[in-house]
């Protein structure tokens, strides 16, 4: 696990930096797909759990330097995705090998569905209630669909990653 | 046992790390260090991404819109020969009224001195509607001043760096504007709803004249945000609520705020 652990935080600020710089400009609908918070996900999914919350962590706190939102909140909703995420990966649903070929990316979709709402659920402790109001659907259905669409090569990327320590 | 040991580990990790971001939320100064330093550490990656790409993003671009940019320079061109007309037209009212409003110690952002500055990055997550821009303190922006641009108000700065600042938008869930309209004798606050969703107002007194088409503009209240007379926002639809004793309006912004490009910065700060 310690070796992967450079390995992982490198790609992880690579992520941040691809985040800010291509996705937050990168706009569907208006709406921003956040890879800060599928890349952790795949990590969970791939099975990796402290790897995948080391990961939420890093790339929640690093978008949320770059963002006018209430500063950990990113890192929370990446932590609660990676740790649901890597429950499932443990038992070994949404394996890549093993599992069908939908069940990583409907996984996922799930999840960029769900996010949004946890993040402006969660911005509620913060005593923030205005940000439900700028287009959380579209957010839902748009991270969703893209979260369909890059699971697979994400969750294998994280594979590959996360086992060059020889992680489990 | 060995699974034991994993589970207690990732439950001590989750509660720390719950407990880190609990304690953030409530002391701002360290989360104001941590931004510091966290932005010192991502800028070089950043800047490698950039370097890969943004070449590839212009080349496909270029090569997808072509027929889009020039009919959007063609659009320009003839854009910037009227406002030029317009400029020397205005030149002289301007002077005029620039007279009038220092006869009458009001202040009028005509007279204000600005800092043009080039919009360089967009809000990186969808809900908050900000953007970052070319210029900061060294060119004398300082957090609170106005931001305008095409032909109305933007936002305001929030938050400041040598070399670039941030600007929160008006259409912010977070933001609150004071506006006035016709004789200034009402005031009203337009709220944010969003990058996506342009600006609304509620609980505008039934007694108002205000129909669609109503220009509104800042109210320049003793001790507001902005000073008086920035056109924000048109107004779009008057809607009652069945037995509400209010309006509620859904307002055009003045400024196109979802193609921002340069814009100017009002060297004002609010008073107090």
């Amino acid at each position: 696990m310690r070796r992967a652990l450079l390995p992982v935080t490198v790609v992880t600020l690579i992520v941040v930096a691809v985040q800010l710089s291509i996705f937050s400009s990168l706009r569907f609908a208006g709406v921003v797909v956040m890879i800060v918070w599928l890349w952790p996900l795949a990590m969970g999914l791939a099975g990796l759990t402290t790897l995948a919350l080391w990961c939420a962590i890093v790339a929640g706190v690093f978008f949320d330097t770059h963002a006018t939102t209430p500063f950990g909140l990113t890192a929370l909703v990446a932590v609660v995705l990676a740790y649901g995420a890597s429950r499932l990966g443990r038992e070994g649903v949404g394996d890549l090998d093993s599992a069908a070929w939908w069940v990583t990316p409907l996984l996922a979709a799930a999840a960029g569905f769900i996010a949004p709402v946890l993040f402006v659920g969660g911005s509620f402790l913060t005593f923030n209630f205005s940000l439900w109001r700028d287009g959380l659907v579209a957010a839902m259905v748009v991270n969703a669909v893209a979260f369909f669409v890059l699971a697979r090569p994400m969750t294998r990327l994280a594979r590959w990653v996360g086992h060059a320590g020889g992680a489990r | 046992m060995a699974t034991d040991r994993t589970r207690r580990r990732t439950w001590t990790l989750s509660i720390a790390v719950l407990a880190t971001v609990l304690v953030l939320y409530f002391t701002t100064g360290v989360s104001t260090g941590l931004r510091a330093g966290a932005n010192i550490v991502i800028t070089p990656f950043s800047w490698a991404v950039n370097a890969v790409a943004r070449p590839i993003g212009h080349l496909l671009a270029g090569t997808v819109n072509y027929s889009d940019v020039v009919e959007q320079n063609q659009k320009l061109r003839y854009q910037l020969g009227l406002a030029e007309e317009r400029a020397n037209e205005a030149w002289a009212y301007a002077r005029q009224l620039q007279q009038l409003t220092t006869g009458l110690d009001v202040p009028f952002v005509g007279s204000l001195p600005t800092v043009s500055a080039q919009v360089i990055t967009l809000s990186p997550t969808n809900f908050a509607a900000t953007v970052g821009i070319s210029k900061g303190r060294d060119s004398g922006i300082l957090v609170g001043m106005p931001v305008v641009a095409d032909g109305g108000l933007v936002g305001r700065v929030i938050a400041t760096t040598p070399s670039g600042a941030t600007v929160r938008l008006i259409s912010d869930t977070a933001s609150s504007v004071g506006v006035t309209f016709k004789s200034g004798k009402t005031s009203i606050v337009v709220s944010g709803r969003g990058l996506n969703s342009g600006l609304d107002s509620t609980g505008v007194p039934l007694g108002t004249s205000i129909v669609p088409g109503t220009k509104l503009s800042t109210d320049g209240l003793n001790g507001g945000l902005y000073p008086a007379g920035l056109p924000v926002a048109t107004v779009k639809t008057v809607t009652l609520t069945p037995g509400a004793a209010t309006y509620n309006l859904t307002l055009q912004p003045a400024a196109d705020l979802r193609h921002l490009a340069y814009l100017d910065v009002v060297l004002w700060e609010p008073p107090g």
